[in-house]
């Protein structure tokens, strides 16, 4: 069966920047709703695998429990630091999230509805969750606070070692795929998700992907009882409501990569809408996600960092190999 | 307590009738099993000899007895794990007088003195870090004498 | 805050100060640490103390005997029960009154029922400082039923009142004793899910083994008692060394480990909430009808002048009670002997070679009360 002609928004509409226009205002609410979305099903969840209701008074099951809190998150006084570093600490929340919303514009959800296929889209997804490391890095500096700061090096720590094996993962997807556009990988999946065929390259990926969006067990930057806040502690208000949302949204963004590259994207065995699948997927691997959040305790840094260096990369680099001479050798 | 053991305590006390055994029945209205009196000076070398026989220092605290007495009089309470043992060890000192620290010696000593000398003005010689520690750092008074904070005193 | 002296000294560029507390988002209480840290390394560990300092040694020279009780819970909020019966005891020793029976096994089944709710909310809150938050959900959960079931009886749920100098208060009737029985059965089949959830996961042993090792030496120095201490492999327990009440009646073994970590404390705690369920279920088989106070109980209490030390077991380790008397009615000094306060005073030295993300779980493990160190 031939594949479908994408039909590309620049047809719909014409003119680039209205595209753009568009493009950015449809991810901005898709993003806004998927975070609302999101803190409402963590409560919930947690709440019930603690024996508790979790958020039940504001709207049907305490759906606009998450709108009452960004209402008053709004209403809350931005307090800066008086020796904070001005330009770096007002633009950290800014650039925590923008780089998403770039990022969110590549996946395709459907064999039609993709908004940039490009050739090399996998490597651009990783370049844009890079750029976050350094927000999280200008908010822990930019901030003047001991405590800050500390958090910001170990989460830049963490982030830099935990790239690593998350990149080799998807690399060992690529070589079965012969290709690093997003909709290209998914394709190749029609048969079989990667899973299947590289399952241990999911587990390596799926755990990298925890500690890049510094999820418990490696949560370790934003540990409470440890150090406040950590890189955001003295972030206050809509601020804060920025690196939340950031959080939230990073976790959305590694779902979507892990399903797209293990899961097959859109397929699904039985004859409901590609973009069905591709949410239920993704929507599965985040409660995957929260449900290791309430479940295990943290690693302390210096176990978290060696993990990374000790046993991922190798175990990463030992998949590349096992899978290139598979390919080579046994196909 | 073995008997060697008995000496020795009795030889660095100084005095010889001073080490008494208390009978069960005085162990059953008290709590201690013996009962000692010491000179100010004799403190370090008497907890160096219960530290050396596998005592550790239980409690340390003060009493103010400079109505009756004129005296304040710190109670030291040694025992044992392997076997209850209880030796209390009396050392009177007038107002102003100090005495040795034992706290390089039984490590608990160190915040057990700190917590006298705030709470009764007794000075610990020797002693590294004789700061307050319960209350704040800049208290002049000392608040467990009997004649400070009476309710009497009270506006 | 006056500079340390030899502040210009350490201000080299290598090191640098880090104060953590005393408010903290940590479960350990309002303890103040000063750490001079290297990197991540801690070279110096100075404990700040005195923020719940309440002057309860002070107050109690300005009340008689029977208003002192309602102090004595307040000093360790967790244990409770056990302060305030042990504060009885004390007097009664002094006084020699004699306590019946039934009042005495009244009093081992709500003593050892208060052991087992501090230690599950140390479980909880143990695990919540090591990032594990939902096990804390579980014990509260637990802890619950004992509150319940104590509420029933004396009125209160965390700081009671209910001995009185020759017994209790209030008898205890079949429902409570039902109560009891079907909350060890219940807690007994939450025991193995605690097992299963934290015990063999491999992030909290991680944590857990080889981390803050108290050796023997150190607890006798430091004068640790209590959970520490029989974790450092020495068996001390006031409960089998100096049996107070009836407790010499009861069979039940002493847990111990030999490593002095973190992982050690942990069964050693987890041990003794199963022993405390053997203690209560042999009190419930052999509770003997009868009076709670003695037939002609005292009004007035003058104690004659003298002193007596009454240590016992609370779930932190040797709590003792030094009353002096001196004839009237109203104590001459109570001195308040806490284990938190030895406990505490060994992290000077337990924590000198550690990392800081180490700290918080050591503090943990060790299970302070601040307002016990502080009174």
């Amino acid at each position: 069966m031939p594949t479908p002609t994408p039909t590309t928004i620049h047809d719909l509409l014409g003119n680039t920047w209205l595209v753009l226009l568009v493009a950015t205002a449809g991810i901005m609410a898709f993003l806004t709703v998927n975070t609302l979305f999101l803190v409402w099903l963590e409560r919930k969840v947690s709440a019930r695998m603690q024996n508790r209701l979790g958020p039940t008074e504001v709207g049907p099951a305490g759906l606009v429990q998450t709108i009452a809190d960004m209402l008053k998150l709004i209403s809350k006084q931005l307090i800066t630091p008086r020796l904070a570093d001005k330009p770096i600490y007002h633009l950290a929340p800014w650039l925590i999230f923008l780089p998403i919303l770039a990022a969110v514009s590549l996946f395709p959800f459907s064999e039609s509805y993709v908004l940039h296929d490009l050739n090399v889209g996998l490597i651009l997804v990783f370049a844009f969750a890079g750029l976050t490391i350094l927000a999280i890095f200008m908010a822990g500096w930019g901030s003047n606070n001991k405590y800050a700061l500390l958090g910001a090096m170990r989460s830049v720590a963490q982030n830099i070692a935990y790239e690593i094996p998350l990149m080799l993962a998807a690399l060992a997807v690529t070589m079965h795929a012969q290709t690093m556009s997003l909709r290209g990988i998914v394709e190749a999946q029609a048969d079989l998700p990667y899973i299947f065929v590289q399952p241990l390259a999911f587990v390596i990926y799926f755990i990298s992907g925890l500690a890049e969006t510094n999820r418990a067990p490696f949560d370790i930057p934003e540990a409470e009882s440890e150090l406040i806040a950590g890189f955001h502690t003295e972030y206050s208000g809509m601020r804060f409501a920025m690196f939340f949302f950031a959080e939230y949204s990073n976790m959305f963004i590694v779902c979507m990569v892990a399903t797209t590259l293990f899961l097959g994207g859109w397929h699904g065995p039985f004859g409901l809408p590609g973009p069905v699948w591709f949410f239920l997927k993704v929507y599965g691997l985040i409660l995957l996600m929260m449900w290791f959040r309430w479940t295990f305790p943290r690693l302390r840094f210096d176990q978290l960092m060696s993990f990374a260096w000790k046993i991922l990369i190798p175990l990463a680099l030992f998949n590349l190999l096992l899978t290139a001479f598979i390919m080579k050798v046994v196909a | 307590m073995s008997r060697e053991d008995i000496t020795l305590l009795k030889e660095s006390l100084g005095k010889e009738e001073l080490l008494r055994t208390l009978d069960d029945g005085e162990y059953a209205k008290t709590g201690f099993n013996y009962r000692s009196q010491a000179t100010h000076d004799a403190i370090p070398a008497i907890a160096q000899i219960y530290l050396d026989r596998g005592y550790f220092l239980e409690m340390l605290t003060c009493l103010d007895r400079l109505a009756d007495d004129e005296i304040f009089r710190l109670v030291y309470a040694f025992n044992r794990f392997d076997r209850c043992e209880r030796h209390a060890l009396d050392i009177d000192l007038k107002p102003t007088q100090a005495v040795a620290t034992i706290s390089q010696i039984h490590r608990s000593a160190n915040w057990f003195e700190r917590e006298v000398c705030e709470m009764f003005g007794v000075h610990f010689d020797g002693h590294q870090n004789l700061k307050r520690l319960l209350l704040p750092e800049d208290t002049d008074f000392h608040p467990l004498l009997k004649d400070f904070g009476r309710i009497e005193d009270a506006p | 805050m006056k500079p340390r002296k030899d502040a210009a000294a350490l201000l080299d560029g290598e090191t640098y100060f880090l104060n953590m507390g005393p408010q903290h988002p940590s479960m350990h209480g309002v303890l103040r640490l000063l750490l001079r840290l290297s990197g991540e390394r801690i070279l110096e560990c100075e404990p700040v103390i005195g923020y719940a300092h309440r002057a309860h040694e002070k107050m109690a020279e300005n009340r008689n005997y029977q208003m002192f009780l309602p102090n004595t819970s307040r000093v360790d909020y967790l244990g409770g029960m056990i302060y305030n019966l042990a504060y009885c005891q004390a007097i009664e020793k002094m006084l020699e009154i004699e306590v019946p029976e039934r009042a005495e096994y009244i009093r081992v089944i709500v003593s050892e029922l208060n052991r087992i709710s501090s230690h599950l909310l140390w479980f909880g809150t143990f695990l919540l400082d090591l990032g594990g938050i939902t096990p804390f959900l579980y014990t509260f959960d637990d802890r619950e039923e004992i509150l319940n079931i104590l509420d029933r009886v004396t009125g209160s749920r965390l700081t009671y009142s209910y001995g009185r100098f020759g017994g209790v208060t209030q008898d205890v009737d079949q429902e409570f004793l039902s109560m009891s029985t079907a909350f060890i059965k219940r807690l007994r089949t939450h025991f193995s899910e605690y097992h299963k959830l934290v015990t063999g996961n491999v992030i909290f042993q991680g944590r857990c083994r080889g981390v803050g090792v108290i050796s023997p030496d150190m607890a006798r120095t430091y004068g640790v008692t209590g959970p520490c201490l029989r974790a450092s492999g020495i068996p001390y327990d006031i409960r089998k060394a100096e049996p107070y009440g009836i407790y010499d009646r009861f069979d039940f073994d002493v847990a111990t480990r030999n490593e002095g970590d973190n992982f050690a404390r942990y069964e050693v705690r987890l041990d003794e909430m199963e022993q405390s369920c053997r203690i209560i279920e042999q009190a419930i088989a052999n509770i003997p009808e009868g009076p709670i106070m003695p037939a002609k109980p005292k009004k007035r209490f003058k104690i004659p002048a003298g002193e007596c030390y009454f240590a016992v077991e609370s779930p932190r380790g040797l709590m003792g009670y030094y009353i002096v008397a001196d004839g009237s009615d109203i104590p001459s000094r109570i001195k308040l002997r806490t284990p938190s306060f030895s406990n505490l005073s060994s992290m000077v030295e337990v924590l000198a070679d550690t990392m800081v993300a180490d700290t918080i779980a050591i503090l943990g493990s060790i299970d302070l009360i601040l307002p016990e160190v502080d009174r």
